[in-house]
């Protein structure tokens, strides 16, 4: 578990860790509550498979294609506005999944923030890290840290600045901050320039950063560039 | 046994944790002082603390990390354990050094294995075991 983090090794983009054959204690752990939990019937290992693969299914697509559609229909918007769990269903998002009654951690209610030209929000979770999972996918690294956490309530504009976004001060800012029972996703403002594009075209510049807040969509923005740090034994990998 | 530059650094980041509290004096006469109110806030509550700029970097995931998420919701999926006791107690409220001192889904799995031990899902010997196992037979590998 030793981590090559040096403090203020600033925003240089981590080299990728050298492959390593031993084991960490994470991993061990894992193996073993997942093993010994099977092995005494608290679940199965189809559970655990079914689970995984919606898992891999999530991502922030969902939420484009939910603020594209939001912007070209204006009857869609209001929907979404009035219950937007209800109208995920309509961009084939049922919060229900995997399980029936939605994952044990992600209540079945969210609401969608509308961004105007004077009033932008941005979302955050003070006391973990919660966040609109059927809609974005995993939250990023960035999200979970304290540093974001303890100072996106207080300092907004500031910590937008850091993102990129500088906002003029006649715009407000609201933070929602998240909790257990209920999740937050902002719906940005359709920028200029972008007036008889289709909702494919849209969704390509509404990226998951612009559905926290820490971003606005532009024409020709269609990433979220951040630095990033490497797994060792990424999703995927295979250890054998 | 670590070299004496190892030490300095480490004594030099407990320094920098330690007088965390800015006050002349850290010591109390009462219970009710507001010093002890600040020790019991709980650490996982952090919202409008003081922190410096960052750079806010993503991370790639690790296969671990995947499947402590899935094992988590699947306990849960199945009633071994609920919502609130994962947020309120077992992913957050763990004292500073677990809280901030480890990885995010180190937490998370970290929190099952005393969770199953705790309700008597499996007994601490058992997981003992298990892990020596499971250590054993991927150092085979």
């Amino acid at each position: 578990m030793s981590h090559a983090h040096t403090p203020g090794n600033g925003g240089a983009e981590h080299p990728a860790a050298p492959t390593v054959d031993e084991i960490t204690d994470f991993e061990v752990l894992e193996i073993a509550v997942r093993e010994l939990a099977i092995e005494h019937g608290l679940f199965t290992a189809e559970d655990h498979r079914r689970f995984t693969e919606w898992a891999e299914s999530i991502g922030p697509a969902a939420g484009s294609r939910l603020v594209a559609k939001a912007w070209v229909d204006p009857a869609f918007k209001e929907r979404v506005l009035k219950d937007a769990v209800k109208a995920c269903k309509e961009i084939g998002i049922d919060w229900a999944e995997p399980t029936g009654f939605g994952t044990p951690s992600d209540y079945m209610n969210l609401r969608v923030l509308e961004d105007t030209p004077t009033l932008h929000h941005v979302i955050v979770c003070t006391l973990c890290s919660c966040y609109p999972r059927p809609l974005l996918g995993m939250s990023p690294e960035w999200y979970r840290t304290t540093n974001y956490r303890r100072r996106l309530v207080r300092w907004p504009r500031q910590v937008l600045a850091e993102f990129g976004l500088v906002l003029p001060p006649e715009v407000e800012i609201r933070v929602e901050d998240s909790n257990q029972k209920c999740r937050f996703m902002v719906l940005p403002v359709r920028p200029a320039g972008t007036e008889n594009w289709t909702e494919e075209q849209l969704a390509e510049i509404v990226t998951r950063d612009c559905m926290i807040g820490v971003a606005l969509p532009r024409p020709g923005r269609t990433a979220d560039v951040h630095p990033m740090h490497r797994a060792r034994r990424p999703v995927g990998s295979s250890r054998d | 046994m670590a070299g004496r530059e190892e030490l300095v650094q480490q004594q030099e980041i407990i320094s920098f944790l330690q007088p965390a509290l800015h006050m002349p004096q850290n010591w109390n006469y009462e219970l009710a002082s507001p010093v002890v109110k600040a020790y019991l806030h709980p650490p996982h509550d952090v919202g409008g603390q003081f922190d410096v700029p960052a750079i806010y970097e993503e991370k790639e995931e690790e296969q671990w990390e995947l499947n402590t998420y899935v094992t988590c919701e699947v306990l849960g999926w199945r009633g071994i354990w609920n919502s609130e006791e994962r947020r309120r107690r077992a992913d957050n409220d763990l004292g500073y050094a677990m809280y901030l001192g480890i990885p995010y889904y180190g937490r998370w799995i970290l929190a099952a294995a005393r969770m199953l031990v705790d309700k008597k899902h499996i007994a601490l010997s058992e997981l003992i075991e298990k892990i020596a196992e499971v250590k054993a037979r991927y150092a085979r590998k």
